[in-house]
Order: structure tokens, then sequence, then C-alpha cells
């Protein structure tokens, strides 16, 4: 494991926390439309959390890291949102305890820890109108970049490319799971807030990516 | 609504520290997680048993701490799930060679913070389960919940895995006998008010002067139906009637049963409420081996009561009549 490794995850980490808090309201104005309109509410204090802990946190490795961040999200972050992004960071590091080096087929298999946790924890599946139908084919995306033998800008670019493509399509779906299935077909029309917000957080962190 | 608070983010801290000091020789009071403890505790010789919940149901589950009972309650702030930062230390204090059952009333939330608790301790070798209680027959599915609730009931529950426990048993034995005790027991309540949390300082929902909320949960979720008041027997009637048909509890079986308080009933009336319920299932030939009549469970200061059954056999009965010993006692 190099340091680079670790500073790449840092900079995911980073980036995605800087932009929860930073959109706190578009989330929160995403997910009121059909939702109870705390997501941007809830991911922002999570992740402002991980902010203000962020020189305490370990740095052992990638996975002791991750375990950590989990740890300081699902402590702030109230009602389900908190398990499940916590869940999300927990898989990854569990993923991550396993791997030497943080290369592209590191980050897939990190990734589909964290689906897998979201699923499993929120008994959720695809089509259910959540944050899993944006990320589970970006993660597919990324790796037919990956066998195709593509760049690391090029993997990057289609992997937001996909999850923008995926959070928009949500609008079709019918929400089945959290409080926005509460609005049955109503939820029609508008796009996942989950997914609008992790397309939001993908495409900031590649366009800033050092 | 007048209340006894302070500072009502303090409430539920204030309450802790109160309690503490009150038995300093049996109980330990962590502030960091709003660790209520066995002051003796954790014994490595048994599993420790551990039951996490939001607060507001006193005497569940910080008051229900003690030899022969819970090891430690891990609370929340009123009526929400504790944090799990809160969850996983508790957990990691608590650890024995023996194992930790981490008991859980089948509501989203918890559940989903005590799993999560699970999987962050069981990863760092602590040999950690979890349990979740969900005896109330009243709805199937519910604001909080997918499935059913667990409410009152869990009572009998944690008596059982907690003898079980203090006997020596190990941990698979002790989750046979909590899903065991858990499969058997059936509970369904009513409120005759709402209940006003300390923050809010207002009731947390809307109840008519001559409404009643029929098969309501422990947060005043709805139940079943909106009934106009009616008399005791024929509420009675209502509650245990799902509870019996549930099981089914039938003539011949020998059960505990429970009238437990939701806090803003006085006991002369769950007295009026056992009585009326103990002759009803005579007559179906149900005997009652063991009665509670008391407040078990609460919602704040909600006016109102729930029926719990638990069908009886040998080793049911012989770990209820256990001796235990908590803070809520009379001498």
């Amino acid at each position: 494991m190099s340091s680079t490794d670790l500073a790449d995850v840092e900079f995911v980490v980073r980036s995605l926390a800087q932009t929860a808090v930073d959109k706190e309201e578009a989330f929160g104005d995403l997910d009121a439309v059909v939702g109870d309109g705390d997501l941007g509410y809830s991911l922002a204090r999570g992740f402002e959390k991980v902010l203000a802990d962020w020189d305490s946190f370990k740095r052992d490795d990638v996975s002791t890291f991750l375990q950590q961040i989990a740890l300081a999200i699902s402590s702030r972050i109230g009602g389900t949102s908190g398990p499940l992004w916590g869940t999300a960071f927990l898989r990854a590091s569990a993923a991550a305890k396993t791997l030497d080096t943080i290369d592209g087929a590191a980050v897939v298999s990190m990734l589909r820890g964290a689906t897998d946790g979201i699923k499993a924890r929120g008994n959720a599946d695809l089509g259910d109108k959540t944050l899993l139908d944006a990320l589970i084919p970006a993660t597919d995306e990324l790796e037919r970049q990956l066998a195709a033998g593509a760049s690391p800008v090029q993997c990057r670019a289609a992997f937001a490319a996909k999850t923008r493509e995926c959070a928009d399509a949500t609008s079709a779906l019918e929400a089945r799971r959290g409080r926005a299935s509460y609005s049955g077909a109503r939820s029609i029309g508008s796009p996942d807030a989950g997914a609008a917000a992790v397309a939001i957080i993908v495409e900031r962190m590649v366009a800033d990516w050092p | 609504m007048k209340k006894f608070v302070n500072d009502p983010q303090q409430f539920v801290p204030d309450m802790l520290e109160g309690l503490a000091l009150a038995n300093p020789d049996t109980l330990k009071y962590v502030p960091e997680y709003n660790l209520i403890m066995r002051a003796d505790g954790p014994d490595r010789n048994k599993v420790s048993i551990v039951q996490g919940s939001g607060s507001g149901h006193e005497p569940a589950h910080v008051m229900i701490v003690g030899k022969g009972m819970l090891d430690a309650a891990c609370p929340g702030d009123v009526f929400a799930a504790p944090p799990l930062d809160y969850v996983y230390e508790t957990t990691k204090l608590m650890a024995s060679p023996k194992g930790v059952l981490l008991l859980v009333n089948n509501y989203t939330g918890d559940k989903m913070v005590f799993d999560m608790a699970q999987e962050m301790s069981s990863a760092e070798g602590i040999e950690v389960k979890t349990l979740f209680i969900n005896d109330d027959v009243s709805v199937e599915d519910s604001t909080y919940t997918i499935g059913r609730r667990g409410v009152a009931g869990n009572f009998f529950v944690i008596k059982a895995v907690a003898a079980a426990a203090e006997r020596g048993a190990d941990l698979d034995e002790v989750i046979r006998i909590g899903e065991k005790v858990n499969s058997v027991t059936r509970t369904m309540g009513v409120a005759l008010t709402a209940c006003t949390p300390p923050a809010k300082g207002s009731p947390l929902f809307e109840l008519g002067e001559d409404e009643i909320e029929m098969g309501v949960g422990i947060h005043g979720e709805p139940g079943r139906r909106r009934a106009k008041m009616m008399g005791a027997n024929e509420i009675v009637e209502e509650l245990l009637g799902p509870v019996v048909r549930d099981l089914p509890f039938r003539d011949g079986d020998r059960v505990a049963l429970m009238v437990n308080g939701l806090g803003g009933t006085p006991i002369s009336e769950l007295y009026l409420l056992y009585g009326q319920a103990h002759k009803r299932l005579a007559e179906q030939g149900i005997s009652v081996g063991r009665s509670y009549v008391g407040e078990y469970c609460t919602s704040l200061d909600m006016a109102g009561a729930s029926i719990t059954l638990v069908k009886l056999d040998d080793e049911i009965e012989s770990l209820l009549m256990d001796p235990a010993e908590i803070p809520i006692r009379v001498f």
C-alpha cells in the first residue's frame, strides 16, 4: 500500500464531504419533492463531522481510515441515512483490508462492497428508486472501462457520466424504499434525491481530481 | 403542558444522573455514551445482555439494569435510536469472553444502528449477536418498522435471556431462549391520550377528547383504528381478542398476563383492566400462571395500556421465576 493510494482515498472522501456540506440546501430541495426534505441536513451534519475531525483520523492504511469515516458519519447522521452511508464506508473499508494497492479493480471491489452493504442494510435493490440505481450501473461501467483498457482519466469521466445518466433516469421509477415510498406513484417524474446527490458529488469529484 | 425539565436537550442525561445517584451500589453511569451498566459488570463468566432503544419508555430500559436483568442499557434521546458510536463503545465495554447479546425492539432506525454496531465490533473480534423483538400484533408494517413492532412484551425476552445468562448458558443457548420467548409473546396497546416529548413541549399527535387509538405503538404511532371512547371491559375485549387469536392461545394454555401502563394511567385503572382480562381468559380455558401489573414499557406521559400474553412452559416459567434485582423497587 503506497502513500499515493491513501492520498487518493483521502481526496475522494474529502471532496465528497465538502460537496455534502456545500450543497446542504440543494440536497434538501431535491429530497423535499417527494421525501421529507432532511437529506441535505442529514448529510451535511454527518460530513461536517468528518471535516471537523479530519486530522484526528487514524491513517494506518486505507481500511482503517475508511472505518473511522464510517463511525464518524453514522454517529452524527440521524434517521436511516446515517447507517446506510456508514455501512457503505464500512464495507468499502472491509474490501480494502485485503488489498495491497488501490488500483481500478480495487475501486470496483470497494464500490461493490459499498453497494452490497447498502442493499443489505436498507433492504433495497436496483429499481427501488434509491442511490443504488445510479451507483451500481456506474460501477458496472467502471468495470467495463477497465476491462477495455481505458486510462484513469477516461475511467473517471465514464463513471461520472454514467452516474449522472442513471440518476436522471430514476425519474421514471416509483419509490419503493425510504420515506419517499410513502408518496408511491407521486414519486414518478422526479429523480431520486439520493441518486441525484451522488451524481452531483461524483461530478465535482471528477472535475476537481488533482 | 407542564413538565419537570431544565434544558430539554439535557433531559436524558439529567435522568440518568439521577438514576445513578439513587443506586450507587448497583449502577454505573458512563456519561460519554449515555450508558447505564451494572456497577459490578461486565461479568466475564456470563453472556452480557444489553438492550438499546430510544428514551421515553422508562423503566425500559435503563431502570431494568441489574443482576438477573440487563447488564447494560444503551438509550438514545427521547424516541430516537442511540447514536452508532454509543452502541459500538457500549458493545466493546460490555465485551465478555462468553459474548454479548444486543436486544432491540424491532424499529428500523434502531435495527440499522445495532446491526452496524454488531458488524463493527465483530470485525474487532468481539463475539456479539443481535436479537430483535416483535410482539405487537396490531399492525404488520408501520411508520417506523418493516414487520411487527417490538413493545412491552420485550420484558419477558429480557427476563428469560438474562436468567439463562446468569445460569451460565452460552450465547447460542441464550439466543435460542430469546427467540423462543419472543415467538410465544403477543401484545396490543391502546392510547387514551397523546404523549408530550420534553423537547417538544406539546403533544406528539392529535387525539380528540372522546377518541382513543386502538393498537397504538409505543411512540404514539397509529394502530388499527381511531375509535370513540368506550367502557373498560370493551377495551379489554378489543385488545385481548387479537392477542389471543394471533398465536393463537388455546383452551388449556398457561400464560403470563401483563397489563402495562403507558405512563399516564393510574395503577388502579391497570388493575381494573387486569381483572377483566384475567376473567375473560379463564372463560376461554386459559389460566394465568404469572401476572404482571404496572409500568414496564411506557410512552412518556401517555394515558393508556397494553396487554401482553406469553405462553408458558416449564422452561420459560422457571426462567421468569429466577431472582432479579433492578432499581424499580418499593423497599
